[in-house]
């Protein structure tokens, strides 16, 4: 190609280069950045924590209780925490520049208090969580705060009454 | 470790211009993809002075992309240890920083955090790291990251702790 023709190529395109630090980064509608969960609509169900394939996300109990815990660093954009969430509290964010110094500040933690048995005192599960199936579905707030064991063994005894079974005290 | 002086020297004295080495260990290709749409006339990175070069032993900065894989940490350890200091590293990519999907198999290290420690065994100390996810990383993310290693931008994430409101 001669240099003529290099010329007129080069003169009807223009300029191409982004001025991006300057100027808006080109994001599509479809793009999929790091996801912001809202610690007043999360319920701490672990239902995106399952989902997760790189596992980004994680709950675990500690002291301050149960942890959800968002790293972006190992997160892989695919969103599907926010389509699984019941509670709708993630969010897919438009956001991508995650660059960082250090790995601490790739971590994002919502912290829910842990609803303990009324009887035995074992953990359950997170507070939030229990409330939001109180008002979801018919079961009386008497059960919901009972662990499995414990709610098992009084749905037992009270059936076992209605029965007919000998003593069971007044409970 | 370089003292804090000597590094702020260092990167002040390449500030205009950064010869980058490309270190794929074991990535699936897509952040390489990525490296490379950052250097063509689109994107451009070498509006900021960054020149792609062919050998760690000219590199002021080393792009690290990859989950390190075992047949790759040999190679990939020798390449830093061939690199001049100070050691420069933008590590790109969920499988470079925290490992991706492959964080916990048999066949990866598992992210930079497990290489820095095998690193340390090695003697290979690396003076500056910045770590830029996403998966795979856009060209201007890159780029950020590239400019938060020179210290032209400031860094935007940060540790965030929130309390589920009870009652």
């Amino acid at each position: 190609m001669s240099l003529v023709k290099i010329l007129e190529i080069a003169l009807k395109t223009g300029r191409v280069t982004r001025r991006y630090p300057a100027e808006e980064p080109l994001l599509t509608p479809e793009f999929r950045g790091s996801i912001e969960v809202d610690p007043a609509k999360c319920w701490g169900c672990g239902a995106c924590v399952k989902v997760c394939p790189p596992n980004a996300l994680t709950l675990t109990p500690s002291g301050k209780g149960l942890v959800l815990e968002y790293f972006v660093g190992r997160c892989v954009f695919c969103g599907m925490c926010a389509e699984v969430c019941p509670a709708k509290a993630i969010t897919v964010t438009k956001k991508f520049e995650l660059a960082s110094t250090n790995l601490r500040d790739l971590r994002s933690r919502v912290v829910h208090e842990v609803l303990r048995c009324s009887v035995c005192g074992a953990p359950i599960a997170a507070e939030a969580e229990v409330r939001a199936v109180v008002k979801a579905s018919p079961i009386s707030e008497e059960y919901a705060i009972l662990c499995p064991k414990c709610r098992k063994e009084r749905f037992s005894r009270s059936v076992g009454l209605r029965m007919g079974a000998p003593g069971g005290g007044s409970s | 470790m370089l003292p804090v002086a000597g590094l702020a020297k260092a990167l002040r004295a390449i500030r205009r211009s950064i010869w980058v080495y490309h270190l794929n260990s074991g990535s699936c290709n897509a952040c390489d993809i990525e490296v490379l749409d950052a250097l063509t006339p689109y994107f451009d990175v070498e509006r900021f002075g960054v020149k792609l070069v062919g050998s760690p032993r000219h590199a002021d900065v080393i792009i690290f992309t990859g989950p390190v894989t075992r047949e790759s940490l040999p190679k990939v350890v020798r390449a830093l240890k061939a690199m001049p200091r100070p050691r420069l590293l933008l590590v790109l990519g969920s499988c470079g920083v925290g490992g991706g999907i492959w964080w916990d198999t048999y066949a990866t290290t598992g992210g930079f955090s497990k290489l820095e420690e095998i690193l340390k065994e090695h003697g290979v100390e690396v003076d500056r790291v910045v770590y830029v996810p996403g998966c795979p990383v856009r060209p201007e993310a890159i780029i950020y990251g590239m400019l938060v290693l020179l210290g032209l931008a400031e860094q935007k994430v940060r540790e965030v702790e929130l309390p589920a409101p009870g009652g």
